[in-house]
């Protein structure tokens, strides 16, 4: 007879864990019990992909009914959304169930989820190292195997570099293809809801169910016909693609030369920003290693530049800052939110509410987007940034005519430490330069660990074109098939069908 | 003229969409404060705009009357300022692509002329909410946040606020006709802010100063008067304008400074990225056209050359669309009874200025509801036609009028039911006349007596009065042209037959 649906030891599992990683920020521990309980009944199941009945955690900026939806902020700590985001709903629809909210960067906007106002998330696999960030919380989690996936968001690489750093797959669909309703915006144009999972297999289940157009979101959109296929049913056979692969010597390279010429030249700010896209010499081995099985798998590798990739980190936070400043300027304590018990007059409770609601980094970048945007600059800022950007997108479309898809570094670090190990503010914001330019160009990209360097994870991505995720997919899937992911010490896999 | 003056005018119009520009919330005014709200309007975290094809192609039939251009691609933009009714702190509008461009309205003028408004541009945003002080608090009314406001700008063409009040009225009735706006200036579904500038006349445009608080076409008059005065007894001194925005003061009658703290924004535009741009197909343009109707000023020109009707008489008709639309349906339906067309426009605009009238005012209502009115524009044929027939009196026929309204009844049951059919009958006729000559055998002698000593005045009052009797004596429905016929008749034979009696006694003496 059947003794218990819970399985063993899990809740002790789950608690052990939490408390070296503080993934959570919020979490219902029966109803992930539950579930977890379901997930191990289910587990040889069938061979489709599916997230029914399954766990997921959600980055504390994607809506979900009845629970917090603080963003990683004090302005928000304490208040509940009353609605729930399409992606979310469409997950619940297809019978898996949310169980909490995880840590991030303050509204998404960081690189190591230290920009949380509520607590640390520490990396599974060394807790003293960062998880990466912004969705830290999801990435730490998914590591651990405290849910299947979670579902995060991705500005400039927010879902991709903390899948990186700490060994899981992360997804970051084509623009539009995944509904925004419900994600607090940061930077509408460029931003997506991403995946995080233990397998690609488990991403293309939860990105099926979570695909498609919304009429919530008037910018999402059905994939087009004639768009590759997402389903599939057999993920350990390979077929052959065409890969280019940018060298990332060659993007490093290029910034310095560019930097360090013309009128404006600032020698030493051209070195920084160089010298933080250069790889880690862990990090280059784990991209050629990468390569070079990916051709042995019968992939057909080839070289690809793009140019205007050098210009993409200043283009990519002109962007996001405008319109971070614009998004956020909803938040002045007067409908919902923390403000001040007393206020003279509208602008104390203005002043007061975001003075005290905003952290330093978010400030930072409301000024900034404020900045770019006066009057009578935006043609020096803005539009210049908006011009770069259709560069960029060309150059992807110029090199995707040749390819399936371009392998790329996902993040020039492995997880870094705090403090003196860790990496300046402009060092991991020059460091954006391999995955804000699939934002900016409105590109699906997958970023997939490939190894363990050192104790830490590395890995690398793929970048598809429009509504390309299939081809990702089943790229990383094969991969998957002969080299499968390393997991941290004391990992236990609880989650089947994948 | 030393000065020329130049006026430019902003109005902001509430469309009349069901639900508001970018939420499925209700679009409506005076509910419970913050019942129409959803997190969409209320700048929730996380929500996104999805833009109302109703408030779009609205705004684009608004766009296409004024003879605007349609933008082939239209996007928005977002205008950033603080204020806290606003939920996003920032404006969802249109600022580089707006929906319709270079267009213009022939307003009349005094002479019976015409002159020619440009309008700059029509673009779609959406309106903040209310706040409102209550002692030491604030307090803020989201209901009308996010509701459809379309903004027509035109160029600065206006030389005196009785121009812009004439285009205010105008525009006013322009958007009622194509039901897009309530045109309700108390309630603030018209409003209007003003750009006035006085310079030299022939040296251009002068330093502009912008009007806010116009809140009726009689302030617009009265404030763009204010203005222009107030800038040219400035510059007379010289002095010169400041570039301010100025409120309209209507308890003193005067524009004054707002604080120069509201006013000096930059507003740091930049394109709504949760909006796509909005492609103006062909199908899209045709449903916009297909909103359009004809409009107030072209309809009177042409009701006036059609029905031959006095400009006066037009421009009452078509003060309202349902006034217009019920009188040349009136006008149709008595054609085809059979009544000439000339007769049957004069017999409804007649009535449409007076029992109509009087029974709208009466009930407080005006001619916008003609098209629910009681007296259908097909009873009011049949009725104009029962009086062209001869088959009741004038008379009978206001009468009847207060029955219809009263009973929803039709005019021709009304009047069988009742037995106002006028009489014509000529025995019929002959009897009430006998009946009266009978009756008044004293005023018949009298009468006969004048006709004989040439007294034409007596003798036609005295027939009127024995017309009177005979009329009263059928009940009040012999037809009183036969009446007279009769009576008139009848005295010339008592006439003949006295002259010949009075021959016969001179005879015999």
């Amino acid at each position: 007879m059947m003794q218990s649906v819970y399985p063993d030891g899990f809740r002790a599992y789950f608690d052990a864990w939490e408390a070296r990683i503080g993934a959570f920020l919020d979490y219902d521990a029966q109803v992930l019990e539950t579930a977890a309980g379901r997930a191990a009944i289910l587990e040889s199941s069938n061979g489709k992909a599916s997230v029914a009945s399954l766990p997921f955690g959600v980055k504390d900026n994607i809506a979900v009914a009845g629970m917090r939806l603080s963003c990683g902020s004090r302005l928000l700590d304490g208040f509940i959304s009353p609605y729930s985001a399409t992606s979310v709903t469409r997950l619940v629809d297809a019978g898996a169930v949310p169980v909490g909210k995880m840590n991030l960067d303050e509204f998404g906007m960081g690189s190591s989820t230290d920009g949380s106002a509520f607590k640390r998330t520490n990396n599974p696999w060394d807790t003293e190292r960062v998880a990466g960030g912004s969705s830290g919380g999801p990435a730490a989690a998914v590591a651990a195997g405290l849910v299947p996936f979670a579902l995060g968001s991705d500005t400039g690489g927010s879902v991709r570099q903390p899948a990186n750093f700490c060994g899981v797959v992360g997804l970051k669909p084509t623009y539009g293809a995944v509904s925004r309703y419900g994600l607090v915006a940061y930077a509408s144009s460029l931003e997506t809801v991403g995946v995080l999972a233990d397998t690609a297999w488990r991403a293309r289940a939860a990105f099926m169910v979570m695909r498609g157009r919304d009429d919530l979101d008037q910018t999402s959109a059905d994939s087009p016909a004639g768009a590759l296929a997402v389903e599939r049913h057999d993920h350990r056979t390979v077929e052959p693609r065409t890969i280019g692969v940018l060298s990332p010597d060659a993007v490093a390279l290029s910034l310095l030369s560019t930097l360090s010429s013309g009128p404006d030249a600032d020698e030493a700010l051209a070195r920084a920003a160089s010298g933080a896209t250069v790889l880690e010499p862990e990090v280059a081995d784990g991209f050629e290693a990468a390569r070079a099985a990916l051709q042995a798998q019968g992939h057909r590798v080839i070289d690809i530049e793009l140019p205007s990739l050098k210009y993409a980190v200043p283009a990519y936070y002109t962007i996001a800052t405008a319109e971070a400043s614009a998004n956020l300027a909803r938040f002045d304590g007067i409908r919902y939110g923390n403000r001040p018990a007393y206020s003279e007059n509208p602008e104390e409770l203005l002043d007061k509410t975001r003075g005290h609601g905003f952290g330093n980094e978010v400030k930072l970048r409301i000024l900034l987007g404020t900045f770019v945007l006066r009057s009578g600059f935006q043609d020096r800022y803005y539009l210049r940034a908006q011009r770069i950007r259709a560069g960029i997108r060309r150059d992807f479309e110029r090199v995707l005519d040749g390819c399936d898809a371009i392998l790329m570094p996902v993040f020039p670090t492995r997880a870094f430490g705090r403090g003196e190990q860790g990496l300046s503010p402009f060092a991991q914001k020059a460091a954006d330069v391999f995955t804000c330019c699939a934002n900016l160009a409105g590109l699906p990209a997958l970023a997939f660990p490939t190894g363990v360097v050192d104790g830490l994870p590395v890995g690398v991505q793929l970048v598809g074109p429009a509504f390309g995720e299939g081809v990702l997919l089943d790229i990383a899937e094969g991969y998957e098939a002969k080299h499968s992911i390393a997991r941290p010490a004391g990992y236990q896999a609880w989650w089947g069908g994948a | 003229m030393k000065y020329q003056s130049f006026i430019g005018l902003e109005v902001h119009i509430h469309l009349l969409t069901r639900t508001k520009a970018f939420c499925s919330c209700k679009a409506a005014f005076g509910d419970e404060p913050n019942s129409n709200v959803c997190p969409v309007c209320m700048g929730y975290p996380g929500v996104l705009p999805a833009l109302n094809g109703e408030a779009m192609r609205m705004a684009a039939t608004v766009a296409l009357a004024l003879d605007c251009t349609l933008s082939p691609s239209t996007w928005f933009e977002r205008k950033q300022y603080f204020y806290p009714d606003m939920p996003k702190n920032y404006q969802i509008s249109q600022f580089a692509s707006p929906v319709g461009v270079g267009g213009h309205v022939d307003i009349p003028t005094r002479d019976g002329a015409s002159k020619r408004i440009r309008i700059k541009e029509c673009h779609l945003e959406e309106d903040a909410g209310k706040m409102i002080h209550a002692g030491n608090v604030s307090l803020i009314d989201y209901n009308r946040a996010g509701t459809s406001l379309l903004e027509i700008v035109t160029e600065p063409d206006f030389e005196t606020g009785t121009e812009a009040e004439t285009y205010i009225q105008h525009l006013r009735r322009m958007v009622r006709y194509l039901g897009v706006c309530d045109g309700n200036m108390e309630e603030g579904s018209l409003r209007c802010d003003a750009n006035v500038s006085v310079n030299l006349s022939g040296a251009g445009l002068g330093r502009k100063v912008e009007i806010k608080n116009l809140n009726s076409s009689r302030f617009v008059r009265l404030g763009l008067d204010y203005e222009i005065e107030r800038q040219m007894q400035l510059l007379e001194k010289g002095g010169t304008v400041r570039q301010e925005t100025r409120l309209w003061n209507e308890n003193r009658d005067q524009t004054e400074p707002m604080r120069s703290k509201e006013s000096a924004n930059d507003y740091r535009f930049f394109p709504e990225p949760d909006l796509p741009v909005f492609v103006v197909d062909g199908a899209f343009v045709e449903s916009a056209r297909a909103g359009l109707v004809e409009l107030p000023f072209a309809r009177e020109r042409r009701l006036i050359s059609e029905y031959g009707l006095s400009g006066e008489q037009a421009s009452i008709i078509c003060e309202e669309r349902a006034g217009a639309d019920w009188f040349e349906a009136a006008v149709a339906e008595s054609i085809r009874l059979g009544v000439d067309v000339t007769l049957a426009a004069e017999r409804v605009a007649v009535w449409m200025s007076t029992d109509v009238r009087r029974v709208l005012n009466r009930d407080g209502l005006d001619a916008s509801s003609l098209g629910s009115f009681r007296v259908t524009s097909a009873r009011m044929a049949a009725m104009v036609a029962l009086v062209a027939s001869g088959r009741v009196s004038g008379k009978i026929a206001r009468q009847v009028f207060d029955a219809v309204l009263a009973e929803d009844a039709e005019p021709a049951d009304v009047v069988s039911a009742r037995g106002w059919e006028l009489v014509v009958d000529p025995e019929r006729i002959v009897r009430a006349v006998d009946a009266a000559f009978a009756a008044e055998a004293s005023a018949v002698t009298d009468a006969v007596a004048a006709m004989m000593r040439g007294d034409q005045g007596r003798a036609r009052s005295l027939g009127s009065f024995l017309v009177g009797k005979a009329i009263a004596a059928s009940g009040g429905k012999a037809e009183p042209g036969m009446i007279k016929v009769v009576v008139d008749r009848r005295l010339a034979q008592r006439q003949m037959a006295g002259a010949s009696s009075q021959a016969e006694l001179g005879a015999r003496a």
